[in-house]
């Protein structure tokens, strides 16, 4: 009967699939083509109603055989592509994007740059949401490509440039390209998502024509808006642009204060320490503090010699001035019991003599405030400094044995 | 770790996941996902793209035919868990009915029946013994009177096996007798109302068949790989849970060669509970090893020299079943701890628990689990937490304030419906911040600096989700392993990620993360099977139930010796096995050209690009595991028939073969007692008895009893039965002193006799030997001895004289006396235990203990030794001969 006939065939082709799945996993690309040429055939009677139909797993299938067998060609794939894009109406958008990706990941620049004005100008009916969102993806693609002709083109005008020659024709050129891409860029990332790469390239352009309030709206967006994700690279992209305007550093810091808020590991807490050790203003030195602590209790920092470089300048600078000492007590107090296992066991000062002696040297000042003479990191890296007839540890024992009081009244 | 100065492009939404699905099969390949553009350089002409799936990874080979196994069974057969034929319907008519709609049919009903035959008591006691002289089970007819109050059993059977018979016939109701007699005493026959019984059952069987499909007890894995020191020697240990009942912990060094190899025998513990999960973390040059079982969770250290002992540091209780452990990567002796009611706490071993969170509802959506999992973070104060809806993160110093949400099923990580959080793990030993997550369907890498939104997912298309994971940090630049394994399929699957490529475009600034190299199916445990020895078909059988038992846990470990990289991982099953892949790197970062021809034609040339054969010493391997298999595995005895020994086995024939003729000692003996007979005198002094015994006292009857028993039965029968005992008990100083000088006379008398009493000497000994085994108190009757009484003593008085006949020695006891025993050559250590062994056999079925006093008189055999040594002992033990 018709209806056994179904099934039967379904079985068969369900063994032909597991069977290429088993030669793909097994990086056995030939045997697995050999399947696909007899699982083609499902494509003539497509029962099924699974989200994941026949074609698109010839595509899937096909082009993970084409990537990595042996014999394939750049000629080949596309002429695949081309017939897969055919086969579905709902998946074109998305075999015309992976095509774009494979083209340009090999280099193919412009190849990809012509699929990518084919597909912009597909239509077929009402769009579906995903539909429309790779539309947008492959409109924000072209205007990246646009976006690299106009760098291009503009590396060329300023090489000329040099030379005090100019090509009005490349300059039109430029500019048309510029149009392009901005109109393009400017869609997608009005989306909420992840669009670090089209962001950036569109201030570039913004910034290039003189466009800062543009520019700055569009970061401020790009950080800001509640809708799009926490992305730390939102927040380096604003401070970035700030600096390269020169802004005052009240707007540099309030920039990296939300970044510091939002991830408080970030690399840029160094020069945002840097920044505000300089300041002469309390809060800023107090939050400089804090931010410098912060830093450290990521297993990230653990062994960053800047970073703690940083940390004992400050705390020298206080213990000094004697002044503040409940800022360092304050911080320590909901770290006592965990940094010294953390950073100041008896294994880490080895460790950290035997491969850093600097980092060794600023961890043991700090261990040597905070916890007082008497902790091991400290002793074990000042005595072994000592033996090793270093200056700066014999300088380093003196220091902290001078100021062991500090210790007792930060811990008290 | 810097964070990544641009990330690849992605949509970023809200609110549940919009995309429908299901599993789908090859749903991860032939996606390069997006692409990130370096841009051009100054002196580059083209803008250079890398795609987020689709770079060049590490090239695996497997260096055998299959996987080989470590460690041999230890003893103890492994106990398959229910299958799903043992729970589901079978018959034709379900078969119809599953292929109709409904997924399974719980065979509710003859898992019923198991309960009634295994437990009859629990299920009908109290009823059945009364009823039963009302249930008649012969199969001949009744008779009238009987017939009014007696039920016939066998008629009930015969229909109930007619009803079988007729399974999925439409007249199988017109079985009117058993409807009528299950109508007439469902409400009463069972000792447990039916109701309630069924619910129980039924709602134990859901539980067995929902454990069946997705068992997530075992999420994590038990098996742990502690590696060796840096710089030591390579011997690193496995940590895994064995034992038929998989409650002891084992502590397995493995020395790292060719082909691993355990080296001594394992530091074991015992514990009070299936292991169900190993985890471990090394902090400061030591391991912690955290193992959890469904009521307790405790940790070890390990220290970072191998060899030394483990030794365990704390245990903790829960009241509801614990799922899951985490020792933290930063802190010594802390650990993470989630209990399936919503709890999560923090255990640090200085300062105990600390309750980091209580909530029994999931955090994002409903969801009926009560899974929950909890891991550190690059904050070694901040835990992550998680159930099947996805992960947030708590800051332990004030967790109701500080968290964020790190993961959720929905369209911000572009989930599919359904998809379910499996198992989370931190990759701190690759990249400080991120966090491995698993569903069924994809695996995401999360940067916890970058919350929500995935850095990397890809659809895995594993059949079952992946239970285990295990990471292998590559060096910084290169790409990172990560195993994952299915607990029920066994499927292995190995994926590399980069969580840094060294950005064309930004001058080496750190880049996204992308997947690296195609992923890789690993050699199932399984896939052994038809490498080992060709078996008998049914052995095949229990083998093949071995090695296709589920999965239990995954460990790895990366091996450089130079240029040469090589992967060992280690798979433990649930029967105990632990089960290793041998992975190589082809080499392709420096592709000389001959490899490279080689890498080209391999995979086109044969199909099979791992060897075919495995290599000898995977062999050797193989049999050796198979013989400690059938060794481990062999029936142990029964013992539901009563004991039965041949005596062959414990004397050889020899020993049981009487002499062969009348010994020299025998015939001197006889052609004296002719003599004298001839003579018409009597031999006096027979032998030289009883050194330190004083007589006995006189009041048995001379001829009759030989025995005590009889002696006390026949004055008791007489009724003074008193006066026997105290006669028994009580010497008088003079007949003391009489015995011993009578004694003494006998000495001499003996002395001029040297050539008979000499070759008595072994009964003498034998005496002396009781006399120290016994704290001499009253002694007691022999009736091997004979009275014997000297000419020149004159008898106790009131006592009649007693003619000494020699009593011949019962049947018994001529075996168990120690000269025969001697005789025939059984060793005098040997003898005890004979005694003791046939005194059982004698006894018969065991009884309920007497008073030590009467035991004596109660054993059947009245060996002498056996009645002394009772005597004097108070309770006599059983004798032991290993059953």
């Amino acid at each position: 009967s018709s209806n056994e006939h179904k099934l039967n065939f379904k079985k068969s082709k369900e063994a032909c699939l597991s069977y290429i799945q088993d030669a793909l996993l097994q990086k056995q690309w030939k045997r697995a083509a050999e399947f696909l040429t007899c699982y083609v055939e499902s494509l003539e009677k497509d029962y099924s109603r699974e989200h994941i139909g026949p074609s698109e797993m010839i595509w899937r299938i096909g082009t993970e055989i084409l990537w990595h067998h042996s014999q394939n060609s750049m000629k080949e794939f596309n002429c695949f592509m081309e017939q897969m894009k055919t086969l579905g109406v709902k998946r074109y958008l998305k075999v015309c994007l992976e095509h774009v990706f494979h083209l340009l990941c090999n280099g193919q620049i412009d190849e990809a740059y012509q699929n990518l004005s084919v597909a912009e100008s597909w239509r077929f009916g009402e769009q579906t949401a995903i539909q429309d969102k790779e539309m947008k993806l492959i409109q924000a693609y072209r205007g990246l490509l646009d976006y690299y002709s106009w760098s291009k083109q503009k590396n060329i005008l300023l090489e000329h440039g040099e030379d005090g020659f100019s090509d009005l024709a490349v300059e039109q050129e430029m500019h048309g390209y510029f149009r392009k891409a901005a109109v393009n860029l400017k869609e997608i990332i009005k989306i909420p998502g992840v669009w670090d790469i089209f962001v950036k390239c569109y201030v570039d352009l913004l910034e290039f024509y003189g466009d800062h309030n543009e520019a700055r709206q569009v970061l401020n967006e790009y950080a800001y808006n509640s809708k799009f994700p926490a992305n730390p690279n939102a927040h380096v992209y604003l401070y970035q642009f700030l600096k390269r305007q020169g802004e005052s550093k009240k707007s540099l810091v309030s920039a990296l204060k939300i970044l510091h808020d939002i991830v408080p590991s970030h690399e840029l807490m160094i020069d945002f320490n840097t920044m505000l050790q300089k300041s002469k203003r309390r809060k800023k030195l107090r939050l400089g503090l804090e931010v410098i602590f912060a830093a450290l209790d990521y297993a990230g920092w653990k062994e960053n010699a800047k970073a703690w470089s940083c940390l004992a300048r400050q705390v020298k600078q206080i213990v000094i001035s004697e002044k503040h000492l409940d800022w360092i007590k304050q911080e320590w107090n909901s770290r006592k019991d965990w940094w010294p296992a953390f950073h100041f066991g008896r294994y880490l000062a080895k460790k950290n003599w035997q491969e850093n002696k600097s980092l060794s040297y600023e961890k043991a000042l700090v261990a040597g405030i905070l916890l007082g003479k008497g902790c091991k990191y400290f002793k074990y890296v000042s005595h072994q400094g000592c033996k090793a007839q270093l200056k700066r540890f014999r300088m380093l024992k003196k220091f902290v044995n001078r100021h062991n009081p500090v210790y007792l009244r930060i811990s008290g | 770790m810097e964070f990544p100065a641009a990330l690849f492009p992605s949509y970023f939404g809200a609110g549940p996941p919009q995309e429908e699905g299901g599993p789908a099969p090859v749903a991860g390949w032939g996606e390069h996902g997006q692409v990130l553009g370096g841009g051009p350089g100054r002196r580059q002409v083209q803008p250079a793209f890398v795609p987020r799936r689709g770079a060049t990874g590490d090239k695996w080979e497997a260096a055998d035919a299959a996987a080989v196994p470590v460690l041999l069974p230890s003893a103890g057969c492994w106990i398959p868990s229910p299958a799903p034929q043992d729970i589901l319907y079978r018959s034709g008519l379900c078969r119809k009915l599953k292929a109709s709609k409904s997924g399974a049919t719980l065979d509710f009903a003859r898992q019923l029946g198991h309960f009634f035959v295994d437990y009859p008591e629990d299920a009908f006691g109290s009823l059945g013994r009364l009823l039963h002289k009302n249930f008649y089970l012969g199969n001949s007819k009744l008779k009238r009177p009987a017939r009014n109050s007696t039920i016939r059993m066998t008629t009930l059977m015969e229909d109930i096996d007619r009803l079988e018979a007729r399974r999925g016939c439409p007249r199988q109701h017109l079985a009117s007798r058993l409807r009528w007699f299950s109508h007439l005493c469902r409400d009463w026959l069972f000792e447990v109302p039916l109701g309630l019984l069924a619910d129980c059952l039924h709602e134990e069987l859901m539980q067995q068949w929902s454990s069946l499909l997705f068992d997530d007890s075992l999420t994590g894995g038990a098996l742990a790989w502690l590696p060796p020191e840096d710089g030591g020697t390579p011997v690193g240990c496995l940590v895994h849970p064995g034992g038929q009942a998989m409650n002891h912990l084992y502590f397995q060094d493995v020395v790292l060669e060719e082909l691993p190899r355990t080296r001594g025998s394992p530091a074991q513990f015992e514990l009070s509970g299936r292991v169900q999960q190993v985890a471990a973390a090394r902090v400061d040059g030591q391991d912690f090893v955290g193992v959890r079982s469904n009521y307790h969770c405790g940790v070890w250290r390990v220290p970072g020299k191998r060899g030394a002992a483990p030794t365990p540091l704390q245990v903790i209780r829960t009241d509801v079943p614990a799922s899951c452990l985490t020792v933290s990567p930063h802190l010594p002796g802390e650990l993470s701890v989630c209990t399936q009611s919503g709890t999560v706490y923090l255990w640090s071993i200085e300062t105990g628990l600390q309750q980091l969170r209580h909530d029994p509802q999931t955090m994002f959506f409903r969801d009926h689990s009560p899974w929950r999992w909890s891991d550190f973070t690059a904050h070694p104060r901040v835990l992550s937490c998680a159930d099947r809806t996805g992960l947030q993160c708590l800051d332990a110093r004030a967790p109701r304030r500080c968290h964020f949400d790190l993961f959720k099923v929905g369209e911000e990580a572009g989930c599919q419906q359904g998809e379910r959080v499996v198992l989370p793990m931190y990759l701190g030993r690759a990249h400080p911040s991120q966090y491995l997550v698993t569903t069924q369907f994809s695996v995401y890498v999360l940067d916890e600096r970058l919350p929500l939104v995935p850095v990397l997912k890809w659809a895995h298309m594993m059949k079952a989700p992946p239970l285990f994971a295990h990471l292998m940090p590559g060096k910084p630049g290169r790409s990172h392993n990560v195993l994952l394994g299915a607990s029920r399929t066994q499927e292995l699957l190995l994926l590399q990620y980069r969580d840094s490529f060294w950005g064309v475009s930004s001058g080496g600034s750190q880049s996204a993360c992308q997947l690296a190299g195609t992923p890789q199916k690993l050699h199932t445990i399984a896939g052994c099977l038809q490498h080992l020895p060709t078996q008998l078909p049914h052995r095949h059988h229990l083998l093949q139930q071995r090695l296709t038992a589920p999965a239990a846990g995954l460990a790895a470990t990366l091996q450089e010796d130079g240029p040469h990289k090589s992967m060992l991982i280690f798979q433990f099953s649930e029967a105990g096995d632990v089960i290793i892949n041998d992975e190589e790197e082809e080499d392709v970062g420096t592709p000389a050209p001959l490899k490279e021809a080689e890498l080209l034609q391999e995979p086109c040339a044969s199909p099979q690009p791992s060897p075919a054969v495995p290599s000898p010493a995977a062999a050797l391997r193989y049999r050796h595991w198979l013989r400690a298999l059938s060794r481990a595995c062999r029936e142990p005895p029964r013992h539901t028939w009563p004991p039965s020994l041949s005596q062959r086995r414990l004397f050889t024939r020899r020993d049981l073969e009487g002499p062969a003729g009348p010994s020299s000692l025998q015939r001197q003996m006889r052609q004296r007692l002719r003599q004298t007979m001839e003579e018409g005198g009597r031999i006096q002094h027979w032998e030289p008895l009883g050194l330190q015994l004083p007589p006995v006292p006189q009041t048995l009857e001379p001829a009759g009893g030989p025995d005590p028993l009889s002696a006390r039965l026949s004055a008791a029968w007489a009724g003074d039965w008193e006066q026997w005992w105290e006669e028994r008990t009580s010497f008088s100083v003079a007949q003391r002193q009489r015995a011993l000088r009578e004694r003494r006379q006998r000495q001499k008398r003996a002395q001029g006799r040297r050539s008979l009493s000499a070759s008595f000497t072994s009964s003498l000994t034998y005496q002396s030997e009781l006399s120290e085994l016994s704290d001499t108190g009253p002694p007691q009757l022999s009736p091997a001895r004979p009275p014997v009484l000297s000419q020149e003593g004159s008898p106790p008085a009131g006592s009649p004289p007693v003619h000494g006949p020699v009593t011949s020695a019962a049947p018994d006891e001529a075996l168990l006396s120690s000269q025969s025993l001697r005789c025939r050559g059984i060793p005098k250590e040997r003898q005890k235990t004979l005694r003791d062994y046939l005194s059982v056999w004698a006894e018969g079925p065991p009884e309920p203990p007497e008073p030590p006093g009467s035991q004596a008189s109660q054993l059947c055999i009245p060996s002498s030794q056996s009645q002394l040594s009772s005597a004097s002992q108070p309770r006599r033990k059983r004798p032991r001969m290993g059953f």
